[in-house]
């Protein structure tokens, strides 16, 4: 590494602009992230055109700290309002709510708050130093492999949902329905798009996530409200045993760093995303629990496992994109026009030619932790008055931002309609106990699994003994039937099989 | 690049020719522009649209807003604009595929007598690529393999996979062809040699410099600039080409002064240094000035062309 570089990158992220720059990122990001119905899409969408005044090093630290910040915020609706702001904050909401419940508000913000930031930290480090020169690892997962891995996230996420598996596929095979909508990706021929243009490129994820997550969630809170008069807001008492310990830190501190990486191997995959990263740890840490039966009721290691792999993607989707240049997500895809714009082509010789930019990022990506955890840490005090606030308000503000944000999307009437069919859905399944969860990532994962599958089986000419030569492939097949096949033993010995069902 | 310097030999003495005119119309606009992108951001028409927004705000004064209307392959965006007020206030900027080619394959509520087709300032590139780790290189080289071992192509579009499997057949390949979803999708399977050539509407830009991919052939009707010693499909003997310029295009019907200051304001950028900069350095496509009355033969001409491969 060469020193002098490095010095200069330092100095660079040091200076009062790039200060403002990214806590400028982190702030707007983390406020985007807290109101639930706006994402980070919406948040870059905002930010682009702001990037094209700023140097560099700044438009892109400042894109970074953007999506940290989103990843970061989005924890705190949906703890306290069970409102997630992204689906990969939804895993959050399975303890941060009930924990918040618990009279312990501000203690689940800070699991959470702690979380992102160390598994944010965690995963830049691995990019600096361990990752870029091994990128190229990523190129080992073909399509094989990818199909493989995708199969065993949806049956591993299926298996969260707890209940009866029968109604946990019904979830799902709903969710891969919806999500073969659009343009066939190899005949350009549209597929169940009812000739809506709209449609072409599939049901927009933002109006199911937002539907099924956040609308639902208020449509669920206001009958509450309404018959039960269930007092289901979160209280914050002024009680001085609600904060994070150093026991509980202790405790969860494993979880944090089998959280990152797991997060970090889901972000360097390009195309997962970090919805599969945080139910992934999740799922693995309800696993490794030696009380797996209390995740679901308020389980700090929940809120833990999840943020700190939802944030560990962000830096590890990066990995591919300075590695060999291909954007690992969304968010990095947005980095390469950004770059563009400034006249630098991303990839492997960004480390050739331009050394300073990139340890000015790195610099940069790290300041943006520190900060968020300041910005978080006080924030949340802020935030946390949200509670403070009658039900009656909120869900209809809550409501509000859910419509706006769709309409920030650009779909129109036609995305206001597709939202409230989703929220509608969504509200039946949570009634009628179906895992809208399982639902939700079986829609997101559907258009990468259809493409590796359709691509494994072309370029295999149909021919199975190729796996032979795929042990990575082979594993994960292997771990799908063996959880499918335990998931399914599961629902028989809890005793409520459906009746009549067929045994297969 | 001979045809270049013409171009732009012609573009300075329209310009001499219109600038009288454009000084009687220079109350248009009068409030900001709305610039659509029907792609997310980030790729290469959005980078070149953003770079185009800021240069085309010098000439007009007054602000151009870019708006990403992803969907389709831009579908989304035509049906839109079709539905737009002929103002000029809103005006597309992106290829013509959606209008050449996506009508044959796919119901569309638009045709291509819904918009005028003021200028275009870039040469779409459409490449056959490898990975530079490949016994193979050259289009010929590829070709020559595959007559004795089955291979592997990744597609984009159904367009580009029509080409490929009519050159197949008549070379008597044993070919299975892949979807890849975009240039993403394509670039690890190259790279990782998962396939053995693929389509590239562009993405090859960033993996060629650092000599990871290499340009087999050109499916473009012209060799690229930026790789001179590429031939191109039709030169090495195969008849097919997809053809795409990246044009302003605006509902049918414009006002005629708004029509005079759109184009002004794309010719002023095709001269811009900060959009030949990123256009040509960045995303390596050709920055030209084609005008309204060769634009509108073009596209019809695209479209007929492609009708017939399609039919095949």
């Amino acid at each position: 590494m060469d020193f002098s570089a490095v010095g200069a990158a330092a100095a660079e992220a040091l200076t009062l602009a790039s200060f403002i720059g990214i806590g400028g990122g982190v702030l707007l990001g983390y406020v985007v992230g807290v109101i639930p119905g706006l994402s980070r899409s919406v948040a870059i969408s905002i930010a682009i055109p702001m990037t094209f005044y700023m140097s560099p090093y700044i438009a892109i630290s400042f894109l970074i700290g953007l999506s940290k910040g989103t990843a970061a915020g989005s924890a705190v609706s949906a703890i306290l309002l069970n409102a997630p702001g992204e689906a990969s904050s939804a895993a959050t909401a399975l303890d941060g709510y009930p924990m918040a419940k618990q009279g312990k508000p501000k203690t689940a913000l800070q699991i959470g708050l702690i979380a992102s930031v160390m598994g944010d930290i965690l995963a830049t480090i691995i990019l600096i130093f361990v990752a870029i020169p091994f990128a190229r690892v990523a190129l080992l997962f073909g399509p094989y492999e990818m199909a493989a891995i995708l199969a065993f996230a949806l049956v591993f996420i299926a298996g969260l949902s707890g209940g009866n598996i029968f109604k946990g596929l019904a979830a799902g095979g709903l969710g891969i329905f919806l999500g073969t909508v659009g343009l066939d990706n190899q005949t350009g021929l549209p597929r169940l798009t009812f000739g809506y243009t709209e449609l072409m490129d599939g049901m927009p994820l933002i109006a199911v996530a937002i539907g099924t997550l956040a609308l639902s969630e208020m449509f669920v809170q206001s009958e509450k409200l309404r018959y039960e008069r269930a007092d289901m807001a979160v209280q914050m008492k002024h009680d001085p045993n609600d904060r994070i310990t150093w026991p509980i830190f202790r405790r969860i501190l494993p979880t944090i760093l089998r959280g990152t990486g797991v997060g970090t191997f889901v972000g360097a995959l390009p195309g997962l995303g970090p919805s599969v990263g945080s139910f992934m740890s999740y799922g693995m840490a309800q696993k490794a629990a030696a009380e797996p039966e209390k995740f679901g009721k308020g389980e700090p290691k929940g809120i833990a496992a999840s943020e700190s792999a939802d944030n560990a993607v962000i830096p590890a989707a990066l990995i591919p994109l300075f590695g060999l240049g291909i954007p690992g997500n969304v968010s990095a895809a947005l980095l390469i026009g950004a770059f563009a714009i400034h006249g630098i082509t991303v990839g492997p010789l960004l480390l050739r030619d331009n050394p300073e930019l990139l340890y000015s990022i790195f610099a940069g990506m790290i300041l943006a932790s520190i900060i968020m955890l300041v910005l978080g840490w006080y924030g949340l005090m802020v935030f946390a008055q949200i509670t403070r606030v009658p039900p009656h308000v909120v869900i209809p503000i809550v409501i509000f931002f859910c419509l706006a944000g769709m309409m920030l999307q650009g779909y129109g009437t036609f995305g206001l309609v597709i939202l409230m069919a989703f929220a509608a859905l969504g509200y039946l399944m949570k009634k009628y106990d179906y895992s809208f969860v399982t639902f939700l990532v079986a829609f997101i994962i559907t258009p990468m699994l259809e493409l590796n599958l359709r691509q494994s089986i072309i370029l295999s000419r149909g021919n199975w003994e190729i796996l032979l030569n795929r042990p990575i492939a082979l594993v994960f097949i292997v771990c799908t039937l063996l959880a499918l096949v335990a998931l399914i033993l599961r629902t028989i010995k809890t005793g409520k099989p459906v009746a009549g069902a067929p045994a297969d | 690049m001979k045809r270049r310097h013409l171009i732009a030999a012609t573009a300075a003495l329209a310009a001499g020719l219109v600038a009288a005119p454009v000084a009687m119309a220079d109350d248009w606009p009068t409030r900001p522009l709305t610039m659509v992108i029907g792609f997310a951001p980030g790729g290469s028409t959005d980078i070149q649209g953003r770079v185009l927004a800021n240069v085309m705000e010098e000439y007009l004064g007054q602000p151009v807003n870019v708006v990403n209307q992803p969907g389709g392959g831009s579908a989304v965006a035509f049906t839109r604009l079709a539905n737009t007020a002929a103002d000029g206030y809103t005006f597309l900027f992106g290829g013509t595929t959606a209008l050449t080619f996506t009508p044959i394959i796919t119901e569309v509520e638009y045709e291509i007598d819904n918009f005028e087709y003021l200028a275009a300032v870039a040469v779409g590139q459409n490449a056959i690529v490898t990975s530079a780790e490949q016994p193979f290189q050259t289009f010929d080289e590829i070709i020559e393999h595959g007559r004795e071992n089955p291979m592997t192509y990744a597609q984009q579009t159904a367009l580009d996979e029509a080409i490929i499997r009519a050159i197949a057949a008549e070379e008597g390949l044993d070919l299975a062809i892949v979807p890849t979803g975009g240039g993403g999708g394509m670039a690890p399977l190259v790279l990782g040699r998962e396939v053995d050539f693929a389509y590239s509407g562009g993405t090859h830009a960033q993996y060629t410099p650092t000599g990871e991919m290499v340009v087999a052939a050109f499916m473009s009707a012209e060799r690229s600039p930026f790789y001179e010693d590429v031939p191109t499909l039709i030169e090495l003997g195969y008849n097919y080409s997809i053809e795409d310029y990246r044009t302003i295009i605006v509902p049918q019907g414009v006002p005629d002064n708004v029509r005079e200051r759109l184009i002004g304001a794309a010719e002023h950028a095709s001269q811009a240094q900060a959009f030949i900069d990123i256009t040509e350095g960045n995303t390596f496509f050709p920055v030209v000035f084609i005008g309204q009355e060769e634009m509108e033969e073009n596209v019809r001409r695209i479209r007929a062309a492609t009708e017939e491969v399609m039919a095949d």
